[in-house]
C-alpha cells in the first residue's frame, strides 16, 4: 500500500514538473508539494537510500552548498542538489522525486541539500542527513522568522530529529555554537582564529550581546564581523571552542576571491577561495568541515574551493556593462553590511543598483535596511560613481541613501528592470547589483535576456 | 546650538532598524547647522539622563528582557520618570514604549512589572499584529499622518492619565480594538511603529526636534528642509496601505 502510494506520488510529481516546464516555469516547488499531499512520508522513503549532507543557518547556505557540491564532484561521487534555492520541504522533495526512478530508487547516491532554518525541523527527521552544516545565525526577516533565539530553537528541534548526523558548527557564532550544549551529536568546529584578519570594533548592532546560557554580557578577544569572533562569558565561562578546521591567516582578499591559510586537523594548507569577501572565507571553512565530516579527504575540498562556481545571484558575474557586473543577493543586515564592506575594499570606482522588494519571500518589513551599514557608501566619495534604486520599495531605499550621506545627484530611481539593464549596459565602471530575493528572480531573468546566463533551476 | 540625544539601551533595544530614528534626527539637525551629540547608554552604564535634550528607546527581543528589567530597577527607572516629568521629549518604540507603562501580562497570566512612568498597561495575546499600517497624530502631537510597520503581540490599554498619540487609519495600533495608536504624555511619545518611524515621517521627526529646541533655547522654530524623497516614500506607502 505504502509502495503503491509512493509510486503514485512520484508519478504525480513528475507530471506536475513536466507541465511546469512546458509553461516555462521552474516547477521546483509544486511537484513536491502535491506529491507530499498524496504520500506524506514520501521524502523519508526517497531519502533512505541516499547519503545526504544538509546545510542550514541564516547566511551562506547556497554558497556553502555549491562548494560542497564541487568537492563531491571532485571526489567522483554522483550527486544531486536543490540548486534552484527551493529550500522548503516541498522544494527538497521535488529534487528527490526528480532523482528517483519510477520505483523510488535513487539515481544519484549523494545529496547536497540546503534547508531553510524554519523548515529544517520538518525536513531533517525525514532526510536523515549524515552531516549537517549550520552556518550562522543573524537577524533575518523578523516578520517571518521572529527573533534569532526562536530560529535557534527551531534548528535545535531539527537536529534532535537527526541524532546520527555529524554536526559542523561555526565556533565563532555564540548562538549556533550553543547547540553543542544540548545535542548528543558528534560536533566538528570550524572558525577564524585570532589574528587571521584585523579585529573590528564592536558593531553598532549585534545579534548576540548577552550570554545565551546565563544572560551576562559577552567579552570579546576579537571580532571578525557582526557578533562573530572570540567571545567568552565572564560569568558562566561559556566560550568559543577551538576549531579543528581553522582559518589562521587571511593572506589576501581580492575582488575575485581570497587566499587563506588554514589548519585542518593540525595540518597547514594554503587555500584559494573562488568567491570574494570575508563571509565566503567562513563559507569555505564550513564547507571544508562538512566535506571532511563526510569522510572525504581535505585535499579534495581544497581543490574544489579554488574552482567552484557559485552562480545564482551570489556574486554572480554577468557581461553587463563595459567593465562587467556582479549580482549578489541581500536579505538581512549582517549579509548586506558584509557586501557593502567588500565594495568599500575595492580599489576602483563602481556603480551600484539596489533593488528592494517587500514581498512575502523578501520579508514584508523593510526596516532592516536601516540596520545595514549603508553609511559605508556615504564615505566612499567619488569612488561610488552612482547608485540606482529600484524594486517595489525603491522610494524607501532612496531615503536610506540620502540619510547614509550619498549625495543626491548620484542617486536615481529606475523601477523598470528593462530600462535599468539598458542603462547599466552603458556603464564603463564595474556594476554591482544588490537585489532582495524576489527582485533577484526577476532582475536576473532580464539581465540574462540581455547578456546571457543560465536559468535559475540550472 | 546643540542637542544631546540619549539612546537608551542601544545594545539590546535595537530591533527593526530603530537606529534609523537616531540617524534621522542627527542628519536633520546637522542639515540645519545644529550640532547633534548622540550618547549611547547601554545596560550597566552609569550615565545619568541629566543633560539629555531628547531621549530615544527602541524595541527589543524577549531574550534580553530580564537583563533589561534588572538594569532598569537599579535606579534608571527613577531617572526616566524624573526626565519625563521634567518635560524632556522622549520617543519610545514597541518594547521601549511598553516599558514605560505599569506592566506587561503574558497571555497565560504571568505579570512583569515595568517602570510605571505612564498610565497604561499591556496584555499579551496569541495573535501577532503585524504589517504596514498608518495613523493620524492628534493635534497635540503635531497632527501629521504617519506610515509605519507594526509587529507586536502585546495589546496596550491606555489609562485616563494619558492621551493616545493618534487614531489608526489602517492596521491595528495599540490593540486592534479601540482605534488608538501609541501614547502621548507631556513630551513623551510612544508608538508601535518601527519601519523605522522617523525617516518617512519627517514632520513628526521635526515635531520632536522642535520640542527639544524650544525646551532648551526657548524657540523651537526649524528652518524648512527639502523633503522630496522622504515625502515621496511616505505618500507612496500612505496610498498603498
Amino acid at each position: 500500500m505504502k509502495q503503491c502510494k509512493m509510486i503514485l506520488a512520484l508519478l504525480l510529481g513528475r507530471l506536475v514538473r513536466a507541465v511546469s516546464r512546458l509553461l516555462h516555469r521552474g516547477g521546483t516547488d509544486m511537484p513536491g508539494r502535491l506529491a507530499l499531499k498524496l504520500c506524506p512520508e514520501l521524502l523519508s522513503l526517497l531519502a533512505a537510500p541516499v547519503k545526504s549532507l544538509a546545510i542550514t543557518g541564516t547566511n551562506g547556505k547556497t554558497s556553502s552548498a555549491r562548494m560542497v557540491e564541487e568537492a563531491f564532484r571532485e571526489a567522483g561521487l554522483t550527486l544531486f542538489a536543490n540548486r534552484s534555492g527551493a529550500n522548503l520541504i516541498s522544494g527538497i522533495t521535488t529534487e528527490f522525486i526528480m532523482n528517483a526512478d519510477w520505483r523510488g530508487r535513487p539515481k544519484a547516491k549523494y545529496a547536497v541539500i540546503e534547508c531553510d532554518e524554519a523548515a529544517a525541523k520538518a525536513v531533517f527527521p525525514q532526510l536523515g542527513p549524515q552531516v549537517v552544516l549550520v552556518t550562522n545565525l543573524f537577524r533575518d526577516q523578523l516578520d517571518r522568522y521572529g527573533e534569532v533565539t526562536h530560529t535557534l530553537e527551531n534548528i535545535r528541534i531539527a537536529l534532535s530529529g537527526a541524532p546520527e548526523a555529524r554536526v559542523c558548527l561555526n565556533a565563532d557564532c555564540s548562538l549556533t555554537a550553543s547547540l553543542a550544549d544540548v545535542l548528543p551529536n558528534d560536533i566538528v568546529w570550524y572558525g577564524v582564529e585570532p589574528g587571521a584578519t584585523p579585529s573590528r570594533s564592536a558593531p553598532a548592532i549585534s545579534d548576540a550581546t548577552h550570554c545565551i546560557r546565563c544572560k551576562s554580557e559577552y567579552e570579546y578577544d576579537y571580532i571578525t564581523y557582526g557578533h562573530l569572533g572570540g567571545f567568552h562569558c565572564p560569568r558562566c565561562g561559556y566560550r568559543r571552542q577551538s576549531p579543528s578546521i581553522a582559518v589562521t591567516d587571511v593572506v589576501e582578499q581580492r575582488a575575485d576571491g581570497s587566499t587563506v591559510l588554514m589548519e585542518i586537523d593540525g595540518r597547514r594548507e594554503l587555500v584559494q577561495v573562488n568567491l570574494p569577501a570575508l563571509y565566503n572565507v567562513y563559507n569555505a571553512a564550513g564547507a571544508l568541515a562538512a566535506v571532511t565530516a563526510m569522510g572525504l579527504p581535505a585535499k579534495t575540498a581544497i581543490e574544489a574551493l579554488g574552482r567552484f562556481q557559485c552562480g545564482f545571484g551570489r556574486m554572480e558575474r554577468f557581461a553587463l556593462g563595459h567593465a562587467g557586473s556582479r549580482m549578489t543577493l541581500v536579505k538581512n543586515p549582517a549579509g548586506c553590511t558584509q557586501v557593502l564592506e567588500f565594495l568599500a575594499g575595492l580599489k576602483e570606482p563602481f556603480t551600484l543598483a539596489v533593488c528592494l522588494n517587500d514581498r512575502a519571500a523578501d520579508g514584508t518589513d523593510v526596516s532592516w535596511i536601516w540596520d545595514a551599514d549603508f553609511e559605508i557608501l556615504g564615505r566612499l566619495g567619488s569612488r561610488l560613481r552612482r547608485v540606482i534604486v529600484s524594486g517595489d520599495r525603491a522610494a524607501d531605499m532612496r531615503v536610506r541613501m540620502k540619510y547614509a550621506g550619498v549625495p543626491g545627484e548620484r542617486v536615481s530611481e529606475q523601477r523598470d528592470y528593462e530600462a535599468l539593464v539598458r542603462e547599466l549596459e552603458n556603464e564603463d565602471v564595474p556594476v554591482f547589483l544588490m537585489p532582495t530575493y524576489t527582485a533577484l528572480l526577476e532582475l536576473r531573468q532580464v539581465v540574462i535576456r540581455h547578456v546571457g546566463g543560465a536559468d535559475f533551476w540550472e | 546650538m546643540e542637542l544631546n540625544i540619549f539612546h537608551l539601551y542601544p545594545d539590546v533595544l535595537n530591533l527593526y532598524g530603530d537606529g534609523g530614528n537616531i540617524i534621522t534626527w542627527t542628519r536633520r539637525l546637522r542639515w540645519r547647522g545644529i550640532e547633534a551629540k548622540v550618547h549611547r547608554a547601554p545596560i550597566g552604564a552609569s550615565a545619568s539622563l541629566a543633560g539629555a535634550d531628547l531621549v530615544f528607546i527602541g524595541g527589543g527581543q524577549d531574550f534580553e528582557q530580564q537583563v533589561l528589567l534588572e538594569d532598569l530597577h537599579r535606579g534608571r527607572d527613577r531617572e526616566i520618570r524624573a526626565a519625563i516629568e521634567d518635560g524632556v521629549p522622549f520617543l519610545t518604540i514597541c518594547g521601549g514604549y511598553q516599558m514605560l507603562g505599569a506592566y506587561y501580562e503574558t497571555f497565560d497570566g504571568q505579570r512583569c512589572d515595568f517602570i510605571g512612568a505612564l498610565d497604561f498597561y499591556t496584555v499579551g495575546s496569541q495573535t501577532r499584529m503585524i504589517g504596514n499600517y498608518k495613523f493620524r497624530c492628534t493635534e497635540a502631537a503635531g497632527g501629521s499622518e504617519i506610515v509605519g510597520f507594526e509587529n507586536h503581540s502585546g495589546k496596550t490599554r491606555l489609562g485616563s492619565g494619558v492621551q493616545p498619540l493618534g487614531r489608526v487609519l489602517a492596521g491595528f495600533g495599540n490593540n486592534g480594538e479601540d482605534g488608538s495608536e501609541g501614547v502621548h504624555y507631556k513630551n513623551v511619545f510612544g508608538s508601535y511603529s518601527h519601519g523605522p518611524l522617523l525617516p518617512k515621517n519627517p514632520a513628526f521627526a521635526d515635531h520632536l526636534l522642535s520640542l527639544a529646541l524650544a525646551r532648551k533655547y526657548g524657540d523651537g522654530t526649524l528652518a524648512p528642509l527639502d523633503d522630496r524623497e522622504e515625502l515621496a516614500a511616505h505618500d507612496e506607502m500612505f496610498r498603498k496601505i
